[in-house]
């Protein structure tokens, strides 16, 4: 006789092997949540945190984290539940009742969930240093952390996850109360509604969904074009767009990809290769049912690729925007400190090169270059605004006619919803005399910071003649606050930390737009740090619970498929013909969603890249690539999981 | 007397058997616990014949023919078809054998549920990449044979148990294998479907000269055979030929050697 207890402990050991996926799920998913809270509650981060409200988008996060873990773990469970279905209806034909299976069950599952949960805060507290110091590297932080096992964190993880077990066993109880003996032993056969026809009504479904995805993208281009102005406006097209494209993905699922491999499968007429046997008619027999599944999949993907992108952007293009932004090493505003600050450079001596220039506002009438766009209002009068004019020997190789004139210092974000004619008359204006000049076009050069050029906006170089003119003549009431600006660059790179501390110390930072490019640049980096830590945190949980799905769901096909591959080899065909068939069908499987999700994050992120950074393809080709390596991981994982299988099946 | 004639010379003429297995063991289980199912057995198919393999369960009938078709192997013996021994040879060449030699038939059918009927049929003869246009030609005309053309782009689930059958026959005869594996072909059909199917291989049994060995414990589809083995213990018991007689004759005949094989049957 077999007492109940020994029963479990039979199970449980016969299961392990069966159930090391599940396993590693939750070790995995516990050790992500475990170390994230544990730096939620490092007093390292205390600096972080205050210094850029990183505790809210640490906290914002956590629930992320917790909604896509329990997802997760919830769908790892019911694909190893219905596994088990044999068992439980064997369990039930010998008469034990449902609420003693539901027992048995309960208590392996706890043994098995609990003991994963100690290994994962194990594994989460090593990580967790590892991260730590990873993101200390990124944000830049210089304090070395000294990590301590977090009680709170401890707790909190130990709550969450058992608020996840109780939702696990609800769902176990329902599936158990659900069942007969009867179908419990076809659960495998029937759980999947079979694709068996292509409709006609499935081809206009899958072409409906490719319409709903090409008119969302299509939106997602017209987002920061200008024409869209109003916040309502904007945050309903946001919606529309996400709304239509995650629809049009999950109907073209549904429709298009079948519809498209019948097209290969009837020109076959009937002469199917291997290759077409084990991947375009499996996929096709799947895809209806899979199409919740893979769009979940793609949804995942395209919002990972394209958080990390854009935090990428922004944190690769730190640099370049503070450059951008303040042109000089020290952008200095007035002339007495500009003094004092290269006296203290003088005498640490230092060697530096300064740039004087005055700052000449001038009313511009730009009427005949501005192109005019279809319901977009202008927040400025675009024949009488202010502009900033340069001389044309402020800019290295330009010499200009006295009647030209050419733009520079422009922005991205600011160039998106102004359109320039390639060329045309322009007048200007001082207090009394006005020139008109032709405007030859627009350089992507930097004379100002974009604070005294009217962030952004066009500064006008003219000839030395003209700006001299219209200096001599400047209206007074539009000229800014600040008329001089000192631009001081470091001859020598070696010596830029020591000029920093110097102006550091001299407090001239303190005054309003008196800046230090290195300062802007960290603060950046910081923030951006920060940001890009989270993301990266999100994304990588993105990336490997969408993967191990995948993968579980392809274990699933296998184990159902394994039929199929015992007829196959008893047909003659080899194991290297069946494992090539399941190659092509796993870059299909893996392909398609990856290559749905980068395109859906590319559009995502091309809408408004432009806000975070100024490079978009380097940083976002990087993600992309990393991505798709990664996730590839899981693809040849899950043909390894087929060769065993196939293996087996003869 | 028959079974003991066999083998050594390999004749070049036409009496030269399709099928011709020596002293055949087949034993499970390691050293200590070593369990024989099949005790030397001794087995010759000529061209054209439709033999049947009967017995009880357990008397080792379906180890019989997963080692004579090349699914599992022996552990003594040597197996033949049309001259080629591949009791020793590798999994690819097996493979290989497999494709070019033999045809199957199972009980449950074994169709891929993903591919249409006519889908089904044509794999033996993609794995022999036979051209498309011959490819063709074979499908119909045996596909027309065994009835099932009306229903060729329709998918298993969609046909009847016996439409079933009839596709796994189809697909065993297409690709013209030497010999016909089948393994209680009429298992589970009822029984208008299995004499339907019956008709049809013992049709195409004359009409193609195609050699067909055919495991059942069902007199009804034994009584189609030209000859009938009985198995027991690991051991050829007797062997019945149907020669001159009627198919009625011949099933009474089966049945009564049947009664004589189960009185000493499942005591042990």
């Amino acid at each position: 006789m077999m007492s109940i207890n020994q029963l479990i402990l039979r199970n449980l050991k016969k299961n392990l092997k069966n159930y090391y996926l599940y396993v590693f799920a939750l070790i995995f998913s516990v050790a992500l949540y475990f170390a994230f809270v544990t730096l939620q509650y490092d007093p390292a981060m205390d600096e972080a945190e205050g210094s850029i409200k990183g505790a809210a988008a640490i906290r914002a996060g956590s629930v992320l984290l917790i909604a896509i873990v329990t997802v997760f773990l919830v769908y790892a469970n019911n694909l190893f539940i219905k596994r088990r279905s044999k068992e439980i209806g064997l369990f039930q034909l010998v008469g034990m009742t449902k609420h003693k299976i539901f027992g048995i069950l309960s208590i392996e599952n706890i043994i098995l969930y609990f003991s994963s949960m100690l290994v994962g805060i194990f594994l989460g507290f090593a990580s967790s240093k590892l991260i730590m110091m990873i993101l200390i590297k990124i944000i830049g932080i210089e304090e070395v952390a000294e990590l301590r096992f977090s009680n709170e964190a401890f707790v909190q993880t130990i709550v969450v996850f058992a608020v996840i077990y109780i939702i696990i066993m609800i769902m176990n109880g329902l599936f158990i109360r659900r069942q007969r003996i009867l179908s419990l032993f076809q659960v495998s056969s029937t759980t999947e509604e079979k694709q068996i026809r292509v409709t006609k009504w499935q081809i206009v479904v899958g072409i409906f969904g490719l319409g709903l995805i090409a008119f969302g993208y299509y939106l997602s281009t017209e987002l920061f074009s200008g024409n869209i102005v109003t916040m309502g406006a904007l945050f309903l097209t946001m919606i529309t767009i996400l709304a239509s494209v995650i629809i049009g993905t999950y109907l073209f699922y549904k429709g298009s990809i079948s519809f498209l491999f019948n097209l290969i499968r009837n020109r076959n007429n009937g002469y199917l290769s291997i290759n077409n046997v084990l991947s375009l008619s499996s996929i096709m027999f799947r895809m209806k049912s899979n199409a919740l599944l893979l769009t979940v999949i793609t949804v995942l993907s395209a919002l990972a690729i394209g958080l990390l992108s854009l935090t990428y952007i922004s944190y690769f293009s730190a640099e370049k925007t503070a450059e951008e932004n303040i042109v000089y090493d020290y952008s200095i505003p007035n002339l007495n400190n500009a003094a004092l600050f290269t006296e203290a450079l003088e005498v640490a001596d230092i060697d530096y090169t300064e740039t004087t220039l005055d700052i000449v506002n001038v009313s511009a009438n730009l009427s005949n270059i501005i192109q005019e766009m279809e319901g977009v209002e202008l927040e400025f009068d675009v024949s009488m605004t202010n502009m900033v004019i340069a001389s044309d020997g402020w800019v290295e190789n330009l010499d200009l006619a006295e009647s030209d004139t050419v733009f520079v210092n422009t922005n991205e974000a600011m160039m998106q919803f102004i359109r320039l004619k390639e060329s045309g008359e322009i007048l200007l204006s001082g207090e009394t005399t006005s020139f008109e000049l032709n405007y030859l076009g627009h350089e992507d050069v930097r004379v100002l910071p974009f604070r005294f050029a009217n962030g952004g906006f066009p500064v006008a170089v003219v000839d030395e003649t003209v700006y001299q003119q219209l200096k001599a003549n400047l209206d007074p009431e539009s000229q800014g606050e600040f008329r001089q600006h000192v631009g001081i660059d470091i001859e020598n790179l070696d010596d830029l930390q020591e000029a920093e501390a110097i102006f550091q110390a001299s407090g001239i930072g303190s005054w309003t737009a008196h800046e230090s490019q290195l300062q802007v640049i960290n603060n950046q980096k910081q923030s951006m740090g920060m940001m890009m830590f989270i993301a990266g945190f999100l994304g990588l949980t993105f990336l490997i619970t969408s993967g191990c799905i995948l993968y579980f769901k392809q274990m699933d096909e296998g184990e159902e498929e394994k039929a199929s591959y015992t007829i196959l080899r008893k047909l003659g065909f080899t194991r290297e013909d069946l494992l090539n068939g399941i190659k092509v069908k796993q870059v299909f499987n893996f392909g398609i969603p990856l290559i749905v999700g980068i395109s859906h994050g590319y559009f995502a992120v091309k809408s408004g890249w432009f806000f975070f950074g100024t490079e978009l393809v380097y940083p976002m080709m990087i993600v992309i690539v990393l991505y798709a390596l990664l996730y590839s991981i899981f693809g040849i994982l899950s043909v390894l999981y087929y060769k065993k299988i196939i293996k087996e099946a003869l | 007397m028959e079974t003991s004639i066999m083998i050594g010379i390999r004749k070049e003429d036409d009496d030269m058997p399709i099928l011709e297995a020596h002293k055949i063991h087949k034993s499970y289980g390691n050293k200590f616990n070593r369990q024989e199912v099949l005790k030397g057995i001794d087995i010759q198919v000529d061209k054209g014949e439709l033999v049947g393999i009967m017995g009880a369960s357990g008397s080792g009938k379906t180890t019989l023919l997963n080692v004579l078709s090349s699914i599992d192997s022996v552990s003594q013996g040597k197996i033949r078809i049309e001259g080629k021994e591949f009791t020793n040879m590798k999994d690819k060449q097996l493979a290989e054998f497999r494709k070019h030699h033999l045809g199957f038939i199972f009980q449950d059918y074994n169709l891929l549920d993903t591919l249409t009927v006519k889908e089904n049929i044509m794999l033996p003869l993609t794995i022999k990449k036979v051209p498309r246009i011959h490819a063709q030609k074979l499908f119909e005309s045996v596909a027309k044979d065994l009835g099932i053309y009306e229903v060729k782009d329709k998918y298993p689930n969609e046909i009847s148990g016996g439409q079933k059958q009839r596709t796994s026959a189809a697909r065993a005869f297409v690709h013209e294998p030497s010999i016909i594996f089948a393994d209680e072909p009429t298992g589970a059909l009822d029984s208008k479907a299995a004499s339907d199917l019956l008709n049809k291989l013992s049709d195409l049994n004359q009409r193609r000269e195609a050699t067909i060995v055919m495991v059942t414990h069902d007199p009804l589809a034994a009584s189609y055979c030209n000859r009938v083995i009985f198995i027991k213990d690991g051991q050829i018991f007797t062997q019945l030929h149907k020669g001159e007689e009627t198919r009625q004759t011949f099933f009474n005949d089966i049945i009564k050697t049947q009664g004589v094989l189960g009185g000493v049957n499942d005591e042990h």
